[in-house]
């Protein structure tokens, strides 16, 4: 429009004063000269960046600076909105009693809260961008990070903490992200601890009464006199007596296998030889079939503890003879598996169903109330087995069906398995 | 690909291999902190098995060493690296020595406290003991946390800290000796407490060690056997 506006002028002024190209040279030059002036203000403004309010002016360039002036408030709406939220989300986590830290492919670590530098000794701003690996060293933690499966979490002391447990997990989120959290479980570490203690002094307290009591019901079945009407009662007392002392045998083995270090000694075992001894035993056990075979694969050691390979060995063992009738068959198979070895069990017994698989191992779960109390087990031994295992790295799995037999099998991984005998 | 893009990717691989060799240090670190944490509860809590079984663990720091130690002689004839880059590596194999003597040390008082289990406990309950051990073992944790931050000043009071477990050594053997003279039958119980203290106190000196090697490290100068004054004035003077 003002271009138009300047050409007529123009072209009055060429026609009034002749000169027509000079004056229409000069309402180009001051047109563009215009235009100039105002790319320049322009280019200022966007350059300070600071001001907000943008230069006013006419026409076009008007227009122009109002759809900045429109477009900048509205940005600066959205960042402050932005900020906010950044801002409110930033203290909520801060606020958090679970420590939270934000860490990359790499394991550095990007962000983290409050509670995270109370916890685990993080410090703000400097400690971004280093490897949460250096500064928690735990080895379980290290070993964590460095097997990568996280779905469980782990059990540390706290690094910056004197006497707090924290309970660290890793979830993966967005691309190649993780949030580390860390829970303070110190209560729930100390109750274990009392629960622990608790077991292990209450079947060590009652093991001395018991052998009070079993001393004088031996002197009472040895008398001829109680012999008439005392003789069953007296028998049934005997066979309790041993079912109970049966039971805090394996407590104290259950507790001294939970309060031992983490890790079984590296001690050579001769599995083979040992396998052969628990069969020769299944035979003097007095129930179950005859047939009980041992098939051995490979002549493969293991590396860890002997007594407590045979615990959890023969506890497999005499259960499958405690579910299996007599015209049964028991199997125990070791075998190479790709790098380790595996140890089986398998019965022709009564199986169980599928929805007691997975509680197997707790203690004193019975399969089958009526069942089990004249079998003579003490409702322990699986979970004997399961924390032998564990402290052998091993796994345990199961697989049963109803009336057609079970097969239980521990999987050893190729750090605790051995070719031949090593001279420890 | 152009020589620039090539020339990047290369020092970016070997930023990467100079932090996971120090990543491993660290874990190293992380292994014989948790040796010494154990030795003393096996000390304090008279857990014999405890004591026994940190000798079981002391060939992993052992392997591990073996595996930083080649993994630092294949970058040095690889990679032939300069500057801050060379002092890692020197630093290193240094750190990772005295980290492994550390753990002898923890066996050694796992040996005494499992042979101390079976004993009678003395009234004080080795609370001595377990202070000078809390102590040096804070001492350790903070000479890791220096290397990891590579935090000079941090290293400094640290290596001060040496002297103080020094005077804790002193007080504690001064006080065994006058058990012994009350009571001939504690000597050799007494003797096997002397001898785990001492190994904590060298502990001490080695955590001492690394500091010093992380002042090498971060400042480039070496500060081994020059004093508290010197090293002070190396670190604190020249920010």
């Amino acid at each position: 429009m003002s271009f138009l506006f300047l050409l007529l002028l123009a072209v009055i002024g060429g026609l009034v004063y002749r000169h027509t190209f000079a004056w229409l040279f000069l309402s180009a030059g001051v047109y563009l000269f215009w235009h100039l002036i105002n790319l320049y203000r322009l280019d200022n403004w966007l350059r300070r960046g600071r001001q907000f309010a943008t230069p006013s002016s006419l026409g076009v360039w008007g227009e122009i600076f109002n759809h900045f002036y429109r477009l900048r408030r509205r940005d600066r709406e959205r960042k402050r909105r932005i900020a906010y939220l950044l801002r409110e989300f930033r203290n909520s986590t801060s606020a958090m009693p679970d420590a939270v830290v934000v860490v990359d492919a790499l394991w550095e670590i990007i962000w983290f809260n409050d509670a995270a530098s109370r916890l685990l000794g993080l410090r703000p701003g400097s400690d971004l961008g280093r490897r949460i690996g250096n500064l928690i060293r735990h080895p379980d933690f290290v070993g964590y990070l460095r097997h990568g499966d996280f779905e469980e979490p782990v059990n540390i002391p706290a690094p910056a903490a004197p006497g707090v447990h924290i309970a660290l997990s890793i979830v993966p989120y967005g691309s190649d992200q993780r949030l580390l959290l860390a829970r303070d479980v110190t209560r729930l570490h100390r109750l274990e601890e009392m629960r622990r203690d608790f077991v292990a002094n209450a079947s060590h307290e009652l093991r001395s009464p018991l052998t009070v009591v079993s001393g004088y019901l031996d002197a009472m079945r040895a008398d001829a006199r109680l012999e008439g009407d005392w003789g069953a009662p007296l028998a049934e007392m005997e066979h309790q007596m041993l079912r109970m002392s049966a039971i805090i045998k394996d407590l104290l083995e259950l507790s001294r296998l939970e309060t031992e270090a983490r890790e079984a000694p590296f001690a050579p075992v001769d599995v083979p030889a040992l396998l052969q001894r628990v069969q020769r035993e299944s035979q003097a056990l007095g129930y179950g079939p005859r047939d009980v075979s041992v098939q051995i694969g490979e002549p493969l050691w293991i590396l860890g503890a002997e007594s407590e390979l045979y615990s959890a060995f023969s506890n497999l063992v005499f259960n499958a003879m405690r579910y299996t009738p007599d015209s049964g068959k028991v199997l125990i198979r070791w075998a190479a598996n790709g790098e380790g070895a595996t140890l089986s069990v398998s019965d022709t017994g009564v199986g169980i169903a599928s929805e007691h698989l997975p509680r197997l191992t707790e203690r004193f779960y019975r399969v089958d109330r009526s069942r089990n109390r004249d079998s003579g087990g003490t409702g322990l031994g699986l979970a004997i087995v399961k924390h032998v295992l564990q402290r052998h790295a091993a796994e345990l799995d199961v697989e049963s069906e109803p009336g057609k037999g079970s097969t239980f099998t521990c999987s050893f991984p190729v750090e605790r398995v051995t070719r031949e005998a090593r001279i420890a | 690909m152009d020589k620039l893009n090539l020339t990047h990717h290369i020092s970016q691989k070997f930023n990467e291999e100079l932090e996971d060799v120090r990543n491993r240090v660290l874990a190293m670190g992380g292994l014989v902190e948790q040796q010494i944490v154990d030795a003393l509860r096996a000390l304090t809590e008279g857990d014999s098995e405890l004591g026994r079984a940190i000798e079981q663990h002391d060939y992993k720091v052992n392997q591990m060493e073996v595996a930083i130690d080649e993994e630092c002689s294949r970058i040095l004839a690889r990679r032939q690296p300069a500057a801050s880059d060379l002092r890692l590596i020197l630093a290193i194999i240094k750190t990772i020595t005295d980290l492994e003597r550390i753990g002898d040390e923890a066996e050694k008082i796992g040996r005494f406290a499992a042979r101390l289990a079976e004993q009678e406990r003395p009234n004080t309950n080795y609370r001595e003991i377990e202070h000078l051990g809390n102590h040096v073992r804070t001492m350790l944790h903070d000479a890791l946390d220096a290397f990891a931050r590579l935090d000079a000043e941090a290293a400094v009071r640290v290596a001060k800290e040496d002297e103080r477990v020094d005077g804790e050594y002193d007080a504690l053997s001064r006080q065994s000796i006058t058990f012994m003279m009350e009571d001939p039958r504690t000597i050799r119980r007494v003797l096997d407490v002397m001898w785990s203290a001492r190994a904590l106190e060298r502990i001490g000196d080695h955590a001492k060690n690394i500091c010093e090697y992380v002042i090498y490290l971060v400042r480039g100068k070496d500060v081994r056997h020059s004093g508290f004054e010197a090293m002070e004035r190396e670190v604190l003077e020249r920010p």
